[in-house]
């Protein structure tokens, strides 16, 4: 009698069992054929690009379709002084389009153009969103300042580069910006900003980027004369921040932004950078003398509305001199536990920023008392990141990275500044990244991991920890697909993550390049 | 997706099996019974193999290099199985001399899933052509060469560079290289640690060493006989041509029944069109390769120039993982025998059943001046973003039916030291193949691909 209902168990759970081994043999069929109709699927790469460079043998023409949305996993009504009635963070589109024609060996001009539109003011119902009333750009590109992304004419000789145009440099290999200086960067997804996003927000620039090469050196010289300020996220956008509270009469009157004028060549920027790669060292140094590209309030005066003095503040951009570091090295460790050699990299980076200006709220208070001040004050900051990245079995990749901000003379009193502590004296994060691909998917699978605790001192400690997972799968060589987890967690509710508690969110990123 | 949904898919690639099966079995019945046997053992030798193989294991050692052979490299006959196995190190699979090509290469899965790449690459050499050169023209810690990769394909990875400086290793100094990448993402050059060495690349078959080259010192040589091999890379019947770039005469369309394994130059050819080989076995030092993933490389050495046209993998159970198969071409005619290089190589991982491709087109011997080796393979070049020498290929697979076919097992030849075991799913698909004259994917869509 046991053995016959072990008997029926056994043939019950065969008979549940078969049509899910048939339907798993389907879908795994299915799964193939799709994988051979998408290994040859490029109908832009086959239909337009082919075409065009074709007709035109000295034009390189490539692009990308991106779609990316962001999700908020819970949504409050009120979060600090923001109306939360949104879900959707983002819902970008994105097509991009490069060229590049050669004149002649070394001539070429290159030009990258960008359409971009946002469906989150558009496609969800909400009052707390209403940024693109305030700026169009924050839903469509609709200006040739944003379409027109890089336009710019390159000349290269074995010992020399001249560009000249509107392009992007970058300066820096670490994870987030050190010595990475020179553009201005859209930063409407403010914490949420990282660096594989910077290619697509920072905000290129007009400017005669020389370079002289010899041996193993490199000097590199820069004249901006088009100054870009940084895009904070703007009210009414999905990411301004909750602690900002919205103007009222009692607000004090903000004037418009004392501009920096290119046609004035006392405004111009200058840049210099020098390289050397000695073996397994390489290093270099940078200074600049730039503008800081968000402005503080100046107190020009004040003005009285029933019982109510009101500050009269004008946003000014400060001049700084930079002065910065670079290095790294590579190594392989011997004789490392469970896994023999180890190799490894280490990178080093900082920037040591002269008269950064600051908010001072003890000033403000003065001024609006009357006193003759202008409410800001002056300081050194220092931003610095040494990091390891390490090559461990199985295709993984660790980096331990640790970055810290300073600001010298630091008083409870000061607001944010460029490089300094996050409302703090100091502010470090250690950082941890992991990474692997999946061999059962033939590493068409692969995912990473990231998480950024910031703690800072001597007055906030713990301001909260960032944490990304991230999977990416590779549908073909034209076409990827990414589901992205980002985790704002702990934390006080005015601290740089805490104060994004309620933000957590998942997105999703496809990306087609032709 | 997996090899195991093809088993339980199983009805059409048995279907093959079975086709495979009566042929075998008809073919047996027709064929002449005293077919003789392409390989022979140590012991079977014929009188001109004795005479050309010296199985002394404790040969006199060099005094300034202990790991080297006192011999004068690059020996003379009789060889032991250890000097053939320094010859055979002559041909990595970037060529040890200076020279530029493109290189196309691409991976495919047992679902048809397939990924390719191409990328214009410049070689030169800190020290004078071959293994010589790397051996005792540089000290052990420097500088070897260096490698400039500009990527072309796909158009995710187009302008992507890399820049590699392999270094000459010994036990002491282990660093095989300084490894940079540019991202036209980042738009940054970036350092990057090593890729560990018996590691496979990500969406790859191939190893770091597969590309670099494995030092022949860090292995003990044994020969293990002879072989003829007749084929090496072989194409489908769906992809009757193939059009190379010839660095002198441009495109030119070949028929891949044409290519052999040793190229056209070739003049030690068998009647029949195989390739006299040795059979030599190297065993991974413990000393100085511990905890590597290969135990044991079994090498297909052509007998005159010790060119490896075919390579086994095995790990530390003794069981096949890899077989690497190469057509070679004499690619700098100057240096005549020491002149081959890879024109195309497949590498065929059998526990993930991926076959990953590397075609070497356009490879020309090429001296840089003094400027360019200045200006060309630094880190800093590669944020210039200049492809200094436009090189460009047709080898691109356009239909994954047009792929290569996974290597002959040659199950029948020295049995002794060769364990083989596929599962069922990979065994049927192998079949299949063999049947079709092209893969069969896990699907069993076995419908003959338009020809390119």
């Amino acid at each position: 009698m046991k053995q016959s209902s072990g008997l029926r168990a056994s043939l019950f759970v065969a008979t549940c069992l078969a049509p899910l081994s048939v339907a798993a043999a389907d879908v795994s069929n299915a799964m193939s054929k799709f994988d051979r109709a998408m290994a040859t699927f490029n109908p832009l790469g086959e239909h337009v690009r082919k075409p065009i460079e074709r007709a035109v043998p000295r034009l390189t023409f490539r692009g990308a379709l991106r779609q990316w949305s962001d999700v908020l996993i819970d949504s409050d009504d009120r979060v600090g002084f923001r109306e939360q009635d949104f879900r959707f963070l983002q819902l970008q589109n994105l097509l991009e389009l490069e060229t590049f024609y050669n004149f002649a060996p070394g001539l070429d001009l290159n030009a990258v153009t960008h359409a971009m539109y946002d469906g989150v003011y558009d496609w969800q119902r909400s009052g707390g969103l209403f940024a693109d009333k305030l700026d169009r750009t924050a839903e469509l590109y609709d200006n040739s300042e944003r379409i027109l992304r890089e336009f710019y004419l390159s000349w290269r000789t074995p010992g020399f580069d001249l560009m000249v145009g509107k392009q992007q440099v970058i300066w820096g290999k670490m994870d987030g910006q050190f010595i990475d200086l020179i553009n201005g960067m859209d930063r409407r997804e403010s914490v949420q900003l990282e660096s594989e996003d910077f290619e697509l927000r920072r905000l290129p620039t007009w400017m005669v980027n020389t370079t002289f090469h010899f041996g193993r050196n490199s000097l590199q010289m820069l004249y901006i004369f088009d100054f870009e300020q940084d895009r904070q996220p703007l009210p009414g956008s999905p990411w301004f921040s909750p602690l900002i509270p919205p103007t009222t009469a009692a607000s004090d009157i903000l004037l418009p932004t004392k501009r920096v004028e290119s046609g004035d060549f006392g405004d111009h920027e200058f840049g210099l950078r020098l390289d050397r790669s000695a073996g397994a060292l390489t290093y270099g140094m940078i200074y600049a003398y730039m503008w800081d590209k968000n402005p503080v309030g100046h107190a020009i005066g004040t003005e009285t509305r029933g019982a109510n003095t009101l500050l009269r503040l004008q946003p000014r951009h400060e001049r700084l001199h930079h002065v910065g570091v670079t290095a790294d090295y590579a190594t392989t460790l011997q004789d490392i536990p469970w896994m023999g050699t180890l190799p490894a990299v280490f990178r080093l980076e900082a920037l040591w920023t002269k008269g950064v200006r600051f908010a001072d709220f003890n000033k403000l208070a003065a001024a609006r008392a009357g006193a003759a001040t202008d409410g800001t004050a002056q300081h050194d900051t220092l931003r610095a990141a040494v990091a390891a990245e390490f090559g461990l079995p199985a295709n993984t990749t660790m980096i331990l990275q640790t970055s810290y901000y300073h600001t010298f003379g630091w008083n409870p009193a000061l607001g944010f500044g460029f490089g300094g502590g996050f409302g703090d004296e100091w502010s470090l994060i250690p950082l941890l990244y992991l990474s692997r691909p999946f061999a059962f998917t033939r590493d068409r699978l692969s995912a990473n991991f990231t998480a950024f605790p910031v703690i800072s001192g001597p007055d906030n400690g713990w301001q909260g920890i960032k944490t990304k997972l991230r999977v990416r799968y590779k549908f073909s060589q034209f076409i990827s697909g990414q589901l992205i987890y980002n985790g704002y967690d702990s934390g006080e509710r005015n601290d740089l993550y805490g104060q994004y508690d309620e933000w957590d969110n998942f997105g999703w990123e496809l990306s087609y390049e032709f | 997706m997996n090899s195991d949904a093809v088993t339980r898919d199983g009805s059409r690639l048995a279907r093959h099996s079975l086709a495979v099966c009566c042929a075998v079995l008809c073919g047996l019945a027709a064929a002449p019974q005293a077919a003789e046997p392409t390989w022979r053992t140590v012991t079977q030798l014929t009188a001109d193999e004795r005479a050309q193989f010296d199985p002394d294991t404790s040969a006199p050692r060099d005094a300034t290099l202990p790991y080297m052979p006192a011999e004068a490299y690059p020996f003379q006959p009789p060889y032991t199985a250890e000097e053939m196995g320094y010859r055979a190190a002559e041909f990595v699979h970037i060529s040890r001399w200076p020279h530029s090509l493109i290189d196309v290469f691409g991976v495919i899965t047992s679902s048809g899933y397939i990924n390719q790449g191409a990328g214009v690459s410049y070689v030169n050499l800190q020290t004078k052509p071959g293994l010589e050169g790397y051996v005792s023209g540089v000290a052990a810690g420097q500088v070897y060469s260096r490698w400039s990769i500009y990527s072309v394909f796909p158009p995710e990875t187009e302008a992507e560079q890399q820049l590699w400086v392999p270094y000459r290793t010994d036990a002491k100094n282990r660093t095989k290289m300084d490894f940079f990448v540019y991202s036209p993402q980042l738009r940054r050059v970036r350092r990057q640690p090593q890729p560990r060495r018996d590691q496979r690349f990500p969406d790859n078959a191939q190893t770091f060493d597969d590309v670099i080259g494995r030092d022949p010192w860090e292995f003990d040589w044994q020969l293990l006989g002879t072989d003829v091999v007749q084929q090496t890379i072989r194409f489908p019947n769906t992809r009757p041509t193939i059009t190379l770039n010839n660095h002198e005469s441009g495109f030119v369309e070949r028929k891949t029944t044409d290519i052999r394994p040793m190229g056209d130059d070739y003049p030690h050819y068998r009647p029949d069109g195989g390739v006299d080989c040795w059979v030599v076995k190297a065993v991974t030092r413990e000393d100085l390769l511990p905890d590597y993933n290969e135990k044991t490389l079994i090498y297909w050495l052509d007998k005159h120039y010790f060119y490896p046209v075919r390579m086994e993998k095995y790990d530390h159970e003794g069981k096949l993982i890899m077989i690497e198969v190469r057509n070679a071409a004499l690619e700098n005619p100057a240096r005549e025998g020491f002149g081959y290089s890879a024109l195309m190589t497949l590498y065929w991982d059998l526990e993930h059943d991926i076959m990953s491709y590397s075609v070497h087109d356009a490879h020309r011997p090429h001296e840089w001046t003094a400027e360019e080796q200045a200006m060309i393979f630094t880190p800093e070049f590669m944020r210039r973003q200049w492809l200094y020498e436009p090189i460009k290929s047709q080898a691109l697979i356009g239909d994954p039916k047009h792929y290569f076919l996974r290597p002959q097992l040659y199950r029948e030849r020295f049995p002794d030291e060769r364990r083989i075991e596929l599962s069922p799913a990979l065994a049927a698909r192998y079949e299949a193949q063999e049947a079709a004259g092209q893969l069969v994917f896990e699907s069993g869509d076995d419908a003959a691909a338009p020809a390119p």
